[in-house]
């Protein structure tokens, strides 16, 4: 028991039903608390789906996976209560404001009166909404609606935020000022497990990255180590094409 | 998990509030349905309901058989007697023209003296039956008993067989009635004078063999509901049941845009947000109803159409509302489970409500579909919901009565959540 890392998932593997092949096969990876965990790999690889399973969305069909050294699938409830998901496509009522969105989703964690506005006052202030606060969703540019679809998934101080491609798609101003805020909450203590296809970034922020390809993770480690490993690679992405190749995938 | 509740009907009553299309679907459109079908299907209705023939009778008899022919044809259920024109000239020649031009179907003229002729009649056969008792009958008043009582009827020449045929056998029936009566009179005068005998004078002479007619239907009804007894329900239920396509189509919007995602991934289970939704849906599906109740009641009659009466069991009209709006609500929840895209939900919620809908007797009343068709109505929950109205209001039945139809139209809801419970269960890999 006590040598298990914060997360630690053992050889889950994952088939769609109706699909043909494994999404993640036997993949095993451990995450330390207060880590900043980077899922880096090509489209398909399994990431979405690692991450689904991670949060409790998916069940594996085979393997186990631990959260603070207890089982997830025994324990979903109470895990539930410590994370939060920031999901790859915008979950937000496009035909709601942004304060009734996040109203709405602070009640479903449960925090509810002064203490709900006031911290999404804070968080729409801190990402540059406040003044969009009563603006429908479907008024908002893609950055607009990113930044949002992250409030969400905090209001409620999760110990471990899942992020699926939090910046995709858009601008530099949006991705720094969200890049700047996870560090900021890792800073105060969360554990953030990311994917994220912008290998820059993921160099800058993770404390420890995983580069998964065909379901499986293909190597693990700091950002340093990975770069030791290949000698040869000057940056990220330089390792990630050499371990994943040139090769166009689905 | 009261919070979770109210958070999701909140979010659900603003929703449904912006989508003004969606509720201008839910609302406006029954309104102009019912307004529409009950004012196009109120004459279709009126003939069901009363089936009378039209009929000019041009009585120039002044005896018996006149009064008898216009009292017998106004107690007969089917004949609207017609004995007095506005202007006051009916004549053979006026009654002809009216019924030549469509007016009426038919005119029925009784000739001058006809009782008068009867009556000599009758006398000359008795005279005859028993020679010799009555004093002999004077050459010039003799009659001429080739020439008979000729009865004109005038039809529209687009009168139905039967509808000639029952005319004529009616008009038999009195006029041998009527002879019989001077026979028996004649008899009896007869009788006093030869015997001094009182003959006492039956009070009617109504026929021995009667018949008893009825429509045979399963409805074990004899009750024909009038236009807006009919269509105020039916339009109510067929509005209400189309509350499947937004209903529908929220669930997929919700699962599609990934909200649904998001919300399993927290504490609690996702049932309190679903029941949230569907009471708003359920709220709505009730405003619905009262609303075309009402229109039933305050509108149609601005149209000159009769009021909708409510009977006097208000609370089984609540009961049975609820009844059709859980089903339809369920009903919503299964489509929008089993459906794999907003298009197939809409598509698929519009043809299975119009099929219900058509099947339930909506369109067309199940009293006047073909014996089939009507085995088949039995299927729908529309028609079980329908039935639970016509109950209350035509026949004033309680909530205990109804009950039949309340407790179908509940098997109904739990079976569809249940199939949309398990759909998503095995089908989904949504733990
Ligand atoms: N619901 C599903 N049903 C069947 N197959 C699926 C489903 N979701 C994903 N897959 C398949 O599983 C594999 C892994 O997909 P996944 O979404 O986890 O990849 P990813 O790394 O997140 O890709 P991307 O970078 O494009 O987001 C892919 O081959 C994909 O086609
Ligand atoms: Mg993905």
């Amino acid at each position: 028991m006590s040598n298990r890392s914060y997360i630690e998932v053992e050889n889950i593997s994952k088939i769609y039903p109706g699909a043909d092949i494994f999404a993640v096969k036997d993949l095993s990876l451990s995450i330390d608390k207060g880590e900043i965990y980077g899922l880096l790999g090509p489209n398909g690889a399994g990431k979405t789906t690692t991450i689904s399973i991670l949060c409790s969305l998916l069940a594996q069909t085979t393997g186990n996976v631990y959260i603070d050294s207890t089982d997830l699938y025994a324990n979903v409830n109470k895990i539930r209560k410590i994370i939060g998901v920031v999901p790859q496509d915008i979950a937000l009522y496009p035909k709601l404001t942004a304060k009734e969105n996040l109203m709405f989703f602070g009640n479903m964690y449960g925090i509810k009166g002064s203490l709900l506005k006031n911290k999404i006052h804070y968080y729409l202030e801190y990402f540059g909404l406040i003044n969009k606060i009563n603006k429908r969703i479907d008024t908002f540019s893609g950055g607009m609606k990113r930044r949002v679809n992250l409030i969400a998934s905090i209001l409620h101080k999760p110990e471990i935020l899942f992020l699926d491609e939090p910046t995709v798609g858009i601008d530099v101003q949006s991705r720094n000022v969200i890049i700047e805020f996870l560090h900021e909450l890792n800073k105060k203590g969360t554990t953030i497990v990311y994917t994220s296809h912008h290998m820059e970034e993921a160099q800058n922020l993770c404390s420890k990255i995983g580069i998964i390809d065909k379901g499986d993770i293909i190597a693990e480690g700091s950002p340093d180590q990975l770069l030791k490993k290949n000698c040869n690679c000057k940056n990220l992405e330089d390792v990630f094409l050499h371990l994943t190749g040139r090769q166009l995938r689905d | 998990m009261i919070l979770k509740f109210f958070a999701s009907v909140r979010k659900e009553a603003i929703l449904m509030l912006r989508d003004k299309a969606g509720l201008a679907i839910l609302f406006v459109m029954p309104m102009a349905l019912i307004l529409i079908m009950t004012l196009l299907q109120d004459n279709t209705f009126k003939a069901l309901e009363e089936n009378k023939i039209e009929i000019l009778l041009v009585n120039k008899d002044s005896g018996t058989l006149g009064k008898a022919i216009h009292k017998g044809l106004t107690e007969a259920d089917f004949f609207q007697i017609t004995d007095k024109l506005e202007d006051d000239t009916l004549t053979e020649k006026s009654a002809y023209k009216k019924v030549a031009s469509g007016a009426y179907q038919m005119a029925i003229v009784i000739p001058e003296g006809a009782t008068d002729y009867i009556q000599q009649v009758v006398t000359h056969k008795i005279n005859t039956q028993l020679p010799g008792l009555q004093e002999p009958v004077e050459e010039d008043t003799k009659i001429d008993l080739t020439k008979g009582v000729n009865v004109k009827i005038f039809f529209d020449p687009v009168t139905k067989n039967s509808f000639k045929q029952s005319v004529h056998s009616a008009l038999k029936e009195f006029t041998s009635k009527i002879e019989a009566e001077m026979a028996f009179n004649i008899y009896g005068k007869l009788f006093k004078d030869m015997f001094e005998i009182e003959v006492q004078q039956p009070e009617s002479f109504s026929s021995i063999i009667t018949f008893t007619e009825e429509y045979a239907t399963n409805l074990n009804s004899k009750i024909i509901p009038n236009s807006v007894q009919h269509n105020v329900p039916a339009w109510t239920l067929f509005a209400m049941f189309f509350i499947v396509i937004p209903l529908a189509g929220n669930i997929i919007k919700e699962r599609e845009s990934g909200n649904v995602l998001r919300l399993k991934t927290m504490p609690g289970s996702y049932t309190a947000v679903l029941l949230g939704k569907l009471s708003i849906y359920l709220i709505i599906c009730i405003i619905q109803a009262a609303l075309m109740i009402a229109i039933g009641v305050y509108i149609l009659p601005l149209f000159g159409l009769p009021s909708l009466m409510l009977g006097t069991n208000l609370f089984a009209l609540f009961i049975i509302v609820l009844a059709a709006a859980l089903a339809a609500t369920g009903f919503g929840v299964a489509i929008g489970s089993i459906a794999t895209s907003h298009d197939q939900a809409s598509i698929f919620g519009a043809v299975s409500t119009v099929i219900l809908a058509a099947l339930g007797g909506i369109w067309v009343p199940v009293f006047i579909m073909p014996e089939v068709m009507q085995q088949i109505s039995i299927l729908s929950p529309l028609n079980w919901a329908l039935n639970g109205f016509y109950d209350i209001f035509l026949r004033d039945s309680g909530t205990l009565d109804i009950m039949p139809y309340v407790i179908k139209l509940m098997i109904f809801c739990i079976v569809s959540i249940g199939v949309s419970y398990f759909y998503n269960k095995f089908n989904r890999s949504i733990s």
